[in-house]
């Protein structure tokens, strides 16, 4: 069995009296593709944003990828994101007067210094090698998206979460979305944690996790049909 | 006892700087440098001592002027050679690394130049009342200033490395500052003074070789041109010119320094992140070539305001008498023989001239011009063991006032008659207006 990337224990996260997370004990091994589903308000975004290093838990332990992230300071902190994580959004946070291939340059730039061949090479990966130059205005919902999974794994993260990637996607787009990260991540051997408010999308996780008020209610392990 | 502290500020400030430096520098125990640095300064005290005890005042600050003159041109040279490599790939560094941080170049490296600090440091003990107990201050204050430095050495980041290169030069500037508030040390001053000296000599030769005598065939709006050459601007911009250059070049090669290559490493990401992390190494590593052109420009500034206090006396107003001879007693109002610089004014018409009249280290008198033949007349003061020109702020020792060239005042034939000095009038006038006419025409543009 793999090791570990993800270990919590007890954790929680408040906001002033709004408890968004119920002490949460969570073992994700590395290389695993989770989903994570459960009602608008069930804490969700919460547990991501934690897990990703973008808030701090109100207690609890939190041991991401051999780090603790309580102990880090807030260099530390970045500094994980930076080279640990990489994010993807329902919006997809795109500079607007940027071309998607700037767009990709500008997370090398924070995470190092800028590649253009390699952040070209990024696109064309994810199939918009005709499309470098265009801004995000100028390219569709799906393709946005895309631009943001080359962006996310530029750096080359070991842990990939995504709130609601395919959201604002039609159903063709979505397919094609999930397809791709599926590929990327065979190649790449990174960690996904999905959250999703779609069955369907959830299926192509290894494990699905329920959260309803803060707790995790519920866990489904998947049997895929398509792998034997 | 504080007067003499105070007056050693610059001194122990920028030994506090060179010890910091030497601990970031090398990678050798710290205790090494301690040893090496604290006794070396103490040496260099002693040495001091010793000098101005057994010779000359002049031989002794010889003696240390070169040590400080010859670490700068090894600074140029060093600096030229830099440049020359830095696009080399460094694959021999290793070996020089191993040489450069054995402990034991790591000690003398550090007591050499803990010993010229220390040199430095007590030549602003004045001789006369100089007991052990003189000595004592500098030293103690030294290696208190040593530990203080150690103290805050382990608290500065890791990655804010010395390397031996910007080390260097901040050490060379660090020295040179220290020595530059003291005249008879300072090397800008005359740096300038050389080479204004040296395009004066040259655009004479020049001239007379191709047969231009004065400006017979010459515009005077060439004459314009001309006198920039010989203007204070030239002494003063070659100099910093030839001060500032080595540093400049070193900041250059550390800055042009070819980075590792990452080529072969796979990973994009691994890749960014090694290269941005040399970059940032030799961005931290270009600070202290930045520091030490700081303290370069603190050095040169200082060196324009001598710390010695000089004696400026007013001239005295003298007049000739039927036969045209100045006589200026020896006693009387003023005593020519006390070792002052006596200056005087001698007025005839319109036209006038200024002189001064001292006793030399051998016993004689001497009538000087107020004036040489290089500078614009603003005259020259008495500071100890020599005169300051005000110009160019050179010091010329007693010893060479009243021979003639270079910076050294116009020596004026004259009389010692009995129980006074006879000049003649017309002589000094005419003397004085040929030196003067020479270096005001070139340096105010020519008329
Ligand atoms: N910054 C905040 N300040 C105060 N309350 C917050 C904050 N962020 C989230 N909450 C609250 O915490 C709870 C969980 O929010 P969270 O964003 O995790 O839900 P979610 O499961 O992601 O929902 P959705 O599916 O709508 O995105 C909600 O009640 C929310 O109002
Ligand atoms: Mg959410």
């Amino acid at each position: 069995m793999a090791a570990s990337i993800i270990e919590t224990t007890g954790l929680t996260r408040s906001y002033g009296d709004i408890c968004a997370l119920k002490p949460l004990d969570l073992l994700v091994p590395e290389g695993e593709w989770l989903s994570v589903m459960g009602h608008s308000g069930s804490g969700k975004s919460t547990f991501m944003n934690l897990v990703g290093g973008l808030d701090r838990p109100t207690s609890g332990s939190l041991q991401v990828g051999g780090e603790n992230l309580l102990a880090l300071s807030e260099d530390g902190l970045a500094r994980f994101r930076r080279e640990f994580v990489g994010i993807i959004f329902q919006q997809h946070h795109l500079v607007p007067y940027l071309t998607a291939v700037e767009n990709v340059m500008m997370a090398q730039y924070f995470h190092s210094v800028p590649d253009e061949a390699e952040a070209r090479f990024a696109l064309e990966r994810v199939g918009l090698g005709h499309r470098l130059k265009n801004r995000p205005g100028e390219l569709s919902g799906g393709e946005q998206q895309r631009v943001c999974i080359a962006r996310a794994i530029i750096n080359s993260p070991k842990l990939l979460l995504g709130d609601e990637p395919t959201g604002n996607l039609d159903h063709k787009s979505t397919i094609m979305v999930m397809e791709l990260l599926k590929e990327l991540r065979a190649e790449e051997n990174f960690t996904v944690i999905m959250v999703t408010h779609n069955q369907e999308v959830a299926a192509w996780g290894d494990r699905t996790i329920y959260l309803d008020d803060g707790i995790l209610v519920r866990e489904e392990r998947l049997v895929k049909t398509d792998e034997g | 006892m504080i007067a003499i502290v105070y007056k050693l500020i610059p001194h122990l400030l920028s030994w506090f700087c060179i010890v910091l430096v030497l601990l970031r520098c090398f990678s050798v125990r710290r205790s090494v440098i301690m040893i090496a640095g604290i006794s070396g300064f103490i040496c260099g005290v002693a040495d001091s001592a010793v000098l101005f005890r057994f010779f000359s005042a002049s031989t002794s600050y010889a003696v240390i002027k070169s040590a400080l003159g010859a670490s700068f041109f090894l600074f140029w040279t060093i600096a030229v050679v830099a440049v020359y490599r830095s696009g080399e790939r460094s694959t021999t560094v290793s070996s020089r690394a191993r040489w450069f941080d054995s402990s034991f170049s790591a000690g003398v490296i550090s007591a050499f130049i803990a010993i010229v600090s220390g040199a430095i440091c007590a030549c602003r003990i004045p001789v006369v009342d100089s007991g052990a107990l003189t000595y004592a201050v500098p030293v103690l204050a030294a290696i208190s200033l040593a530990y203080a430095s150690l103290c805050i050495e382990k608290r500065i980041s890791v990655s804010f490395k010395a390397a031996p290169l910007g080390a260097f030069a901040a050490v060379v500037a660090l020295l040179l500052f220290s020595s530059s508030s003291l005249p008879r040390l300072d090397l800008f001053s005359p740096l300038s003074m050389k080479v204004m000296k040296g395009v004066h000599d040259f655009v004479h030769q020049f001239m007379e070789s191709i047969l231009i005598p004065d400006h017979l065939f010459v515009k005077p709006i060439v004459w314009k041109y001309i006198g920039l050459l010989f203007g204070k601007e030239v002494g003063f911009w070659g100099g910093i010119i030839i001060w500032f250059t080595p540093v400049l070049l070193i900041a250059l090669a550390i800055g042009s320094a070819r980075l590792p290559s990452v080529a072969h490493i796979r990973q994009g990401a691994q890749r960014r992140k090694l290269l941005a992390a040399a970059i940032r190494e030799q961005r931290l590593q270009l600070v202290i070539p930045f520091f030490s052109i700081v303290i370069f420009a603190g050095a040169a500034y200082q060196s324009s305001f001598p710390s010695v206090e000089y004696w400026d006396p007013t001239p005295v107003a003298v007049t000739a008498n039927q036969a045209g001879e100045i006589f200026i007693p020896k006693t009387g109002e003023i005593n020519l023989e006390d070792g002052k610089l006596h200056k005087y004014l001698f007025k005839q018409g319109t036209r006038e001239a200024r002189f001064f009249i001292l006793l030399g280290p051998d016993g004689q008198l001497t009538v000087d011009l107020d004036a040489c033949a290089i500078c614009k007349p603003d005259g020259y003061g008495q500071a100890d063991g020599a005169v300051l020109c005000y110009y160019c702020k050179t010091l010329i020792p007693l010893e060479t006032v009243g021979k003639p060239g270079g910076c050294n005042p116009v020596p004026i034939s004259f009389i010692e008659k009995g129980d006074g000095v006879a000049i003649d009038g017309i002589t000094l006038i005419n003397s004085w207006v040929s030196t003067v006419q020479a270096t005001t025409r070139v340096t105010e543009g020519g008329k």
